[in-house]
């Protein structure tokens, strides 16, 4: 079912909006320090995740911080509380017994229903990929992106926003990038996904599989400087630059030298939250978090009993 | 009436004084109020033009030489342990044990054995002593119409009365400037007497509390004392109530016009050298040939106090003593101390009682929720909002 006109014109807005957003994630190539962690972990997170919730010490709360990072706050000194950070939490675990909110990565397919005073019918549903994930606390967001009438589409969701109905996940995968902005510069059908998309069953204890597309750039125009972003999930496109921008890119590559970043230990401390303080906001809210999960699932295999989906 | 005029007067001849806060909002609300009862020397009084943007700004050497001087010098004195933790217990048994930072922002303990209070009953004309918080956030809420709101939080901290000022003394010291009203000086945050003077250590004789990181006055009106050691809660507030908030804004030190003013500066090129982030001109020729007062130019930006009127309370977390304000537009830094007190804006004045002198909760009939929640605000707890389709 293909929303109207109307909706998608309205999306439009939206998405001419988003498109602006300044996004907290760094634009430039550095080297993450979760994200080599995510890789050592071989991306095994859901598995981790499901073994180690009963155990609850020491490190054991690594894997919370890709299933759950909107629980860690902004580390930047200045703005943080810890009374503030705790009364954020409650109401995020509120919120969740509420609705579920289930585990998602950059490059998962979702399908997302809110409430909406202009929409017929005063709800609107929105299939897509999720091409971004960020903030923290109660202001968490994504981003889905899909092509409606061979226009693409991005809506930008606040995960805690009681105007959303439901959430959920069509496909789990993961992505080669923190962020697939440039899918906006790809061809469409990098992007298009059709509304009536069945969710795959997939064993819950699998680790989330890791999808190794490589995409094709669109000729330039480009809406950003896309060779200077070491993106890993896009077709190399270096025959479309010029020769003085190779020759700038020499340049950029020299000045922000990302060599030695990963030795300086002050910066990695204070672009992230510290191990403990992690284990200790973890530590918190596991235990619900845990419970949230399991009744949620259970009362998902009952419904799925009363109500067997149709196979086409 | 009256009683609103003396807040206005007040709050003007305070705000002079204390706060530096413009007047010719309260101007604008006067000449609204359409008041009969003025003479034209008060209204004359009234309408001194002070500018909201303070370009010939007032500022002054702060903490004020007449202050009694707070901070001690560390002296290494060469003080066994087994003394120091001598002193240690002599302070605990005393006065038990001091604010610690991040925690609950209940007064840990209430100095008084009964509240002797003269109480009163609350009329349109009182005024209420307010509360030092600290600012420690801004998050989104929601309404109950699905409409984003932000709200900033407010932590109330460690709160005592210090000191009561009777409107006699008050006149004393500074004449007529506050009419009948009396102060209520409100300390925050006990802490360790050993960090501050012994004068500064005398200012909390009466009150029987630690020595406060953070005090403040607030003028009240004489039915409103308040006894010295009486603790203060959020819960002196009321959900939906409007409250004025002040705070110091954040310190940008020496910037340019851009910053400062919003200048738009010059061209980046077309043969600008130099100037792209000059103001340009700043004066004409002929008879009027020289810089006008209050020309907008570089220099020293923010650290000014700043009072935000009439911003609604949403929410109130009796556990943590947290006041949810609506807006994000509190001055100051995350973790800054601000003041908050009942609106002076007299059309956002609450209409029936409020807790009165202040919220006492031993005289509670049953205890409070741990989350108070305005009724057009969502609660986390409840369902998704969804639109009924009307037909």
């Amino acid at each position: 079912m293909w929303p109207a006109n109307r909706v998608a014109n309205r999306q439009l807005l939206a998405f001419s909006r988003s498109i602006w957003k300044s996004s907290t994630q760094s634009c430039l190539p550095n080297p993450s320090p979760q994200k080599d962690e995510e890789d050592r972990n071989g991306g095994d997170v859901k598995n981790v995740t499901v073994q180690k919730v009963s155990g609850g010490q020491g490190d054991n709360f690594a894997p919370f911080r890709f299933v759950y990072p909107e629980f860690l706050p902004d580390p930047r000194i200045d703005w943080r509380n810890r009374i503030r950070e705790k009364l954020e939490r409650v109401d995020m675990l509120k919120r969740r017994s509420v609705v579920e909110i289930p585990e998602f990565y950059v490059g998962s397919i979702m399908k997302v229903s809110v409430s909406d005073l202009n929409a017929p019918g005063k709800a609107n549903t929105f299939v897509g990929i999720c091409t971004e994930r960020g903030g923290c606390g109660l202001r968490a967001n994504f981003v889905l992106r899909n092509v409606i009438d061979g226009q693409g589409v991005e809506i930008s969701y606040e995960m805690y926003n009681p105007t959303i109905q439901s959430i959920s996940v069509l496909r789990l995968e993961k992505r080669l990038d923190e962020n697939l902005r440039y899918l906006r510069d790809c061809p469409i059908e990098y992007s298009a996904f059709p509304f009536d998309m069945p969710q795959e069953i997939r064993n819950p204890d699998d680790p989330v599989p890791v999808n190794t597309m490589k995409v094709k750039l669109k000729p330039k125009p480009w809406c950003a400087k896309w060779q200077l972003w070491d993106l890993k999930g896009v077709e190399d496109f270096s025959d479309q630059l010029e020769e003085w921008q190779l020759k700038k890119l020499k340049t950029y590559n020299r000045i922000n030298n990302t060599e030695h970043e990963k030795y300086d230990l002050m910066k990695i401390y204070r672009k992230t939250i510290p191990a403990e303080e992690q284990s200790e906001i973890f530590g918190e809210v596991h235990h619900q978090l845990a419970k949230l999960t399991q009744v949620l699932r259970s009362q998902k295999r009952k419904r799925q009993f009363a109500k067997p989906q149709k196979q086409a | 009436m009256a009683s609103l005029w003396r807040s206005l007067s007040v709050l003007r001849l305070g705000n002079s004084i204390i706060t530096g806060e413009p007047v010719c909002k309260f101007s604008h609300l006067a000449r609204e109020t359409n008041a009969l009862a003025v003479t034209s020397h008060n209204l004359s009084s009234l309408m001194v033009q002070k500018r909201d943007m303070s370009r010939v700004k007032h500022r002054k050497p702060h903490p004020f030489f007449w202050w009694t001087k707070k901070r001690r010098e560390r002296n290494d004195q060469e003080i066994t342990e087994g003394n120091q933790a001598f002193i240690d217990q002599v302070v605990l048994d005393k006065y038990g044990p001091s604010y610690v930072p991040n925690s609950t922002g209940m007064p840990y303990i209430s100095p008084l054995k009964e509240i002797v209070n003269s109480r009163n009953e609350w009329t349109t004309r009182s005024i209420r002593t307010g509360v030092i918080a600290r600012k420690i956030g801004i998050y989104p809420m929601w309404g109950k119409d699905g409409k984003r709101i932000t709200t900033t939080l407010l932590q109330v901290v460690d709160n005592h009365v210090i000191k009561f000022i009777s409107p006699e003394e008050c006149q004393r010291n500074y004449g007529n400037r506050f009419g009948s009203l009396g102060f209520v000086i409100v300390g925050a945050e006990s802490a360790d007497p050993q960090r501050f003077t012994k004068e500064y250590c005398g200012l909390f004789k009466q009150s029987g509390t630690l020595p406060k990181v953070r005090i403040n006055r607030f003028t009240v009106t004489p039915d409103a004392a308040l006894q010295p050691g009486t603790p203060l809660y959020a819960t002196h507030f009321q959900v939906g109530q409007y409250v004025d908030v002040a705070g110091k804004t954040i310190d940008h030190g020496f910037q340019g016009v851009m910053k400062r003013w919003g200048f738009k500066g010059l061209r980046a090129t077309h043969g600008v050298t130099k100037s792209h982030r000059r103001g340009g001109n700043i004066g004409g020729g002929g008879e009027k040939g020289r810089v006008w007062p209050g020309t907008k130019m570089p220099g020293h930006m923010g650290c000014l106090r700043r009072t935000m009127f009439g911003l609604k309370i949403v929410r109130i977390n009796t556990k943590y003593n947290v006041i949810y304000v609506q807006g994000g537009s509190v001055s100051g830094e995350t973790n800054n101390f601000v003041t908050i007190r009942d609106t002076f804006l007299p059309r956002k004045r609450f209409p029936e009682a409020p807790p009165f002198p202040t919220y006492y909760p031993e005289e509670a009939q049953e205890p409070l929720p741990d989350d108070i929640f305005d009724p057009t605000l969502h609660n986390f707890s409840e369902p998704s909002i969804y639109y009924e389709d009307k037909v």
